[in-house]
This record gives structure tokens, sequence and C-alpha cells, in this order.
């Protein structure tokens, strides 16, 4: 599948800066191959064509295939100096990036996929949050989000009700802002920067910036990827693989509402990468 | 059309276990009150694999958010919403499944009719070989049997009922029972030699 | 006191987690960095257990150890059984690793050919399933002995860990059912990619 101009003109992460040896390296993004070439902190990134744009933000190497309308999203926790930028490496899962995005925004899972992690099955409900789409800044929003986490972090010692907030900056990335266990008048940001590379096959990045003084960097990188290969095995048996955006095809509910809004928003900018192709409409 | 797919034995109650049919993922699962169900292995909600799923009971529950779906394949719970009462359009889908003479069989287009009665076997194993029905079938001399998808064939002196599905192309899954006590294990040494010759032939 | 260097995401450090789950052992753990910080332990890669001064390494020789010096029941490695446990630790040290190289690969992209990788696993749960097959047709349930020895905690992790690169339990009823049992044991513990709810 070649990709389409939605798709095209976005901003990819292709990885942690760290992850790149001097001299050349190859990546692959949107069914197309690259090759990388670092030479100190300069970057070029050259696929068929002429150069592509190469950005170093956030401790990660992003490019474009096309010609994005925006620069790469504004991280402003990055500035704050008192934060642990932790980068938890590169995993691969057969699974569009679009459903691994969706899986993220999702609450409802937590008492099952993350049992006494980051839920509990004696306290499963999904209270009402908010949803929003914020069109000055083409993001989308979920706040008032509120869970029950038995041990919400790493530097957790009991259970307690989590707040929550979500903004997805691009299709296929997306934060999450979270009160930390030590302090609470302060937001942990957890990202997922996923790197579509098949439409069915995606490289995620997950990367953190918390206040956290105890956990070693062992433990912080160790909490997340728990986290997310328990994210894995849902991922890649989810039937469909690629998201269906068909109405009817999928039965959403009340605690869906981020995963509504998500869907209706990659319609709106008629992104197809890691989509179902519609069937009924031949 | 009414496929043998699984050995009744291999679906103890309370557990669940996926199944390739011609590329379609279905899963087979048995609940406390025993009987067999087979239903397409995807949860309507998010499209979630059942097979990786919990039976509670009577109930099958999804992995992915814990939706309870009953024997008739219609979901009464959703944990996020306990107090919700869930309409009864939401529900996952049930093919015709029986158990009959060891087996489980399953009518997936609905025109096997009414479901077949087999003389009862004793379960050996159900075996995976990478070889289509023709090359496995020239290895075994077998006569048909008036039940569906099911032969008789004497091999290294040992009497099988051998029912089969295929999974997908090049491969067929044989679930095997014998009709004489005792000769169990005989005929698993039996099979496993004719599922190397299979694979020797296909690779030759 | 008993300490485990640990990585959360390592089939084999999960086998002795397991084990000391089963045994109910208490124990401190040691996050080791492994992924993406390549860091090891001053006595070499995970796992590695200390027990007060003597220090194990090896997986398969640390679940012996367990059962030989923390089990006083002793049926994890019951002597009658002695030449089918080891013939399935040594299986798990060198057939099922094609199901741990293919995992990194398909997981960390590892240098690898998956497709090979996988093909070899694959036929290492064939050579499990059909142990099991004949086994149930015996009347027994576990790999050796008449309960589960340290050869099937040994081998459980790869097999529940194969569908991470791309191999289901499909083809396999007997493994099925035999993981199944495993995951009813009193004291059992999963990982990422073995739910708790089975
Ligand atoms: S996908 Fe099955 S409960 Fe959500
Ligand atoms: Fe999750």
């Amino acid at each position: 599948m070649t990709a389409e101009p939605a798709a095209l003109d976005q901003w990819y992460v292709l990885g942690a800066i760290g992850d790149f040896p001097q001299g050349q390296s190859s990546r692959r993004l949107l069914g197309t191959n690259l090759a990388v070439t670092r030479a100190g902190d300069r970057f070029t990134i050259e696929s068929n064509g002429p150069p592509a744009a190469v950005r170093t933000d956030y401790g990660h190497l992003w490019t474009t295939l096309g010609t994005p309308a925006r620069p790469v999203f504004d991280l402003p926790e990055s500035r704050e100096s008192d934060r642990r930028a932790v980068y938890c490496g590169a995993v691969t899962v057969r699974a569009s990036g679009l459903r691994l995005i969706e899986n993220f925004l999702d609450l409802a899972h937590f008492p099952y996929v993350h049992t006494d992690i980051l839920g509990t099955e004696a306290r499963p409900e999904v209270a009402k949050y908010e949803v929003e789409q914020r069109r000055d800044v083409d993001e989308l929003w979920a706040t008032k989000c509120e869970f029950f986490q038995p041990k919400a972090a790493a530097a957790s010692e009991g259970g307690q009700i989590s707040r929550y907030m979500y903004r997805v900056v691009s299709p296929f990335n997306v934060m999450l802002y979270k009160t930390p266990p030590a302090a609470p008048d302060r937001w942990d940001v957890i990202a997922l920067f996923v790197q579509p590379v098949e439409p069915d096959l995606s490289i995620a990045h997950p990367y953190m910036l918390v206040i956290d003084d105890i956990s070693t960097d062992a433990e912080l990188i160790g909490f997340q990827q728990m986290i997310f290969l328990q994210d894995k095995i849902v991922l890649e048996n989810q039937r469909p693989k690629l998201l269906p955006l068909q109405p009817g095809r999928e039965t959403p509910t009340r605690a869906d509402l981020s995963s509504v809004l998500y869907r209706r928003w990659l319609k709106e900018k008629q992104l197809r990468y890691g989509v179902e192709e519609r069937t009924d409409l031949a | 059309m009414w496929v043998p797919i699984a050995l009744g034995r291999d679906v103890p109650r309370g557990a669940t276990r996926a199944v390739l049919l011609e590329g379609e993922e279905l899963v087979v699962w048995r609940g406390e009150a025993g009987t067999v169900q087979v239903w397409e292995d995807r949860c309507p909600h998010r499209g979630m694999r059942l097979s990786f799923g919990f039976v509670r009971g009577d109930a099958l529950n999804c992995l992915y958010h814990g939706w309870e779906y009953g024997a008739g394949a219609s979901c009464r719970r959703i944990p996020a919403h306990p107090d919700l009462t869930v309409p009864p359009t939401i529900r996952a889908k049930a093919f015709a499944a029986t158990e009959t003479g060891g087996l489980i069989l399953v009518d997936r287009d609905g025109t096997g009719g009414p479901p077949p009665l087999m003389l009862a076997g004793l379960p050996v194993a159900s075996l995976a070989i990478a070889a289509d029905p023709e090359t496995l079938f020239q290895l075994v001399p077998a006569t048909p049997r008036p039940d569906p998808q099911l032969v008789e064939a004497t091999l290294d002196g040992v009497r099988f009922h051998l029912g089969w599905h295929v999974p997908g192309p090049g491969r067929i899954m044989l679930h095997a029972l014998v009709l004489d006590p005792g000769a169990e294990s005989r005929a698993l040494i039996a099979l496993h030699k004719l599922r190397s010759e299979a694979e020797a032939r296909r690779a030759a | 006191m008993l300490r485990l260097h640990d990585y959360v995401l390592s089939a084999e450090c999960y086998a002795v987690r397991l084990m000391l789950a089963l045994l109910g052992l208490a124990h401190e753990r040691r996050a080791v960095d492994l992924y993406p910080g390549a860091a090891t332990t001053p006595w070499g890669d995970v796992p590695v257990l200390e027990d007060g001064d003597d220090v194990v390494t090896d997986p398969g020789l640390i679940l012996t150890y367990l059962a030989r010096a923390h089990d006083p029941s002793g049926r994890w490695l019951p002597a009658e059984s002695a030449a089918v446990v080891s013939r399935w630790l040594a299986f798990a040290a060198t057939d099922l690793t094609a199901l741990r190289d293919a995992r990194r690969v398909a997981i960390l992209a590892a240098p690898g050919d998956l497709d090979a990788l996988n093909r070899k696993g694959y036929m290492a749960l064939r050579a499990l399933d059909d142990h099991l097959a004949t086994r149930r047709l015996e009347g027994a349930d576990w790999l050796a002995g008449d309960g589960p020895t340290v050869a099937d905690i040994a081998v459980f992790p790869a097999v529940m860990l194969s569908h991470d690169s791309g191999i289901g339990l499909e083809d396999f009823p007997s493994l099925n059912l035999w993981q199944r049992r495993l995951r009813q044991l009193p004291g059992f513990v999963g990982m990422p990619g073995i739910p708790d709810y089975f």
C-alpha cells in the first residue's frame, strides 16, 4: 500500500537519538526504506527522492515523507529541568499503529490486561470523562479521567485513584498525563510515539518525562516495558488488524468516548494508512 | 456442511481453544454446563480474539475489557459500566456446533442439516500436518463413512476413525480416534509415522 | 535472603520468578536494564540468583538449585524422574532457544532470520506436543513424573511466549491443555505476554 497525503504530511519518529550510530543505518516508514546518515549530531535522511526533512526533538529523530502543515508538536514539559527523560526502548508490534494509539487511550482494559497494577477486577468501572477536539491546535484531549489503580507507577506504595489526561497530537503520537506518586500537584508525561512501518506493522517508542527521585532507570524502564508488553498480546490479536472506521464494525460504549472521537478525527483527516478498507463501498 | 474441528477431549470444561478453519479463526469453548460452543474468534467490542478469553461458570469473558458472553453468544455484562443493562443486539457470532463420536463439529454455513450422530471412538490425538488432504489420503487407504468428513482407515494394524479439517492451504489437521480399546498408544506412533511420510513427500 | 537479578521481559528470568512463586519463597529483586541498556550483573547475564554468599547463574541450574535447596518436599525434582527431567532441561537450553531468538528478532529488532527461527521453534513445540500427547495416553499430565517438575517450569515460558514471534498454539492441543494446568497451580504468576486470566 502506498501512503496517502494525509499520512505522508505528518512527522514521524524514527528512534531515540542514542540508537543511531555514526555513519549509515536504515529505517522503514510507511512502507518506504530510509537511509539515515549521522555525522556527529547532524542527520540526513534519504529515500528515493530528495533528502527528507529532519528534526531532533525530545531526544528522538523525526522525519516526514510529505509536507506537514505544522512543525513537530510542542512538548513543554521537556523544558522542565526537574524531570527525568527516560527512553524505554523500541518495541515492534504486528498491528496497525492506529490500534496502538487507540489502546493507549483506553481505560477500560486496565483491570484485565494490567491486572493488579493499573486496575483490578473488583473496580472495573470507567467514570464519565470529557473529550474535546481543540481545533486551533488540531489536537484531541480527554480530561477528568479517573481510575482506581493498585500500583499506578514504579514508585507507588499502594492503591490510589489516579487522575489522567490524554493528548493526541497527531494520528500516530499520543501523550498521557498522570499524577505522580511523589508530586500530586503535577503531571508525569508518558508519551507513545509510533513509527508505522507497514499498515499492520509498527514500532512503538515509549518515552517518559517523569518526576521521580526514587526509582532507578532500570526500574522505570522495566515498569513501562511491562505495561507495554502486556498490551502487545491484545494489539496483535485484534481482528481486523487494521482499524475499522466503518460504523457498526465494532461496538463502542461510553467508556470508549476518546476512541470514538479519535476515529472521527481520522476520518475527517481522510487518513487511511493502517485503516481497514471499507468493504461496503466497492 | 458439518466439519470436525477438534476432539471433544481436548476442550474440557472451562477451556478455550483456537481453531483455524480454512483461514477463518474460530474459538471452541466449553462452560461448566458442558455444552461445547463454536464462535467466530472475535469480540464484537474491539475485535479481540475470544480464544484468549477466560471461562467463568457458563460464560466466556473477553481478555481485553472483560465483556461477558453467555452460552447464546449474547453479551450480558460490560464491566466498565456495571449498572448498564446490555442491549440484546450485542452478541458474538455463534455457529451451529455439535459433539458426537468423540469429535466436535461445526456447521459454519448452516447447510449441514440436522446434527449428525456418529459411532463412538476412543480419542488418540489431533495432529497438524503440513500436507494437503489429497497427498495425505494417498498414503492412507481409507474407506469413506457416511459421516461428514470422516473416513475409516487401518494403519499399522490399528483401526481408525479419522476426521479432519483444513486450517489453510497445504495443511490438514487430523482428528484421530480408534475403535479398539488399548490401541491408543500404538495408534499415536502410527500417526506420527504417517505425518513424517506425508511431510517428506511434500518436501520431495 | 534470596536476591534475583531480573529483567522483566526475559523468558529465562520469568522461569525463575515463577519457580520462586510456586515455592512461595520471599526474595528481593534487582531490575537490570537489559534492553535498551544492555546491562548485565557482576556475574554475567540475567537471571542471576544470590542466596546469601552463594551465587547461581544459568536458568536451568537456578531452577534445580531452588528445588534442591529450598523445597523440602522434593517434588519439583523427584529422584525417580531425574533422567527425564534433565532431558527436558537440556531441551529448554538448546531446542527452545530458537523461540527465544525469534522473540528477540520479532520484538526488539535483533538481527536474525525470523522465518528460519520460527520454523525451528515450531518443530520444538511439536516435539513437546508429541511428548505430552503420548504421556496423556499413559494417564500422565506433566513432562516427567506424576506431578509438575522443574522441567515443566523450564519449558513453559518459551511455549507461552511463542505468540510474540507469531506462533500460536492452534496446532498443539496437548500443549494447550498442559499450559492451562500449569497456570492453575497454586502460587502461579504470569508475566507480560502471559495474562493472569485464562
Ligand atoms: S474487545 Fe472484547 S471486551 Fe473489549
Ligand atoms: Fe494498556
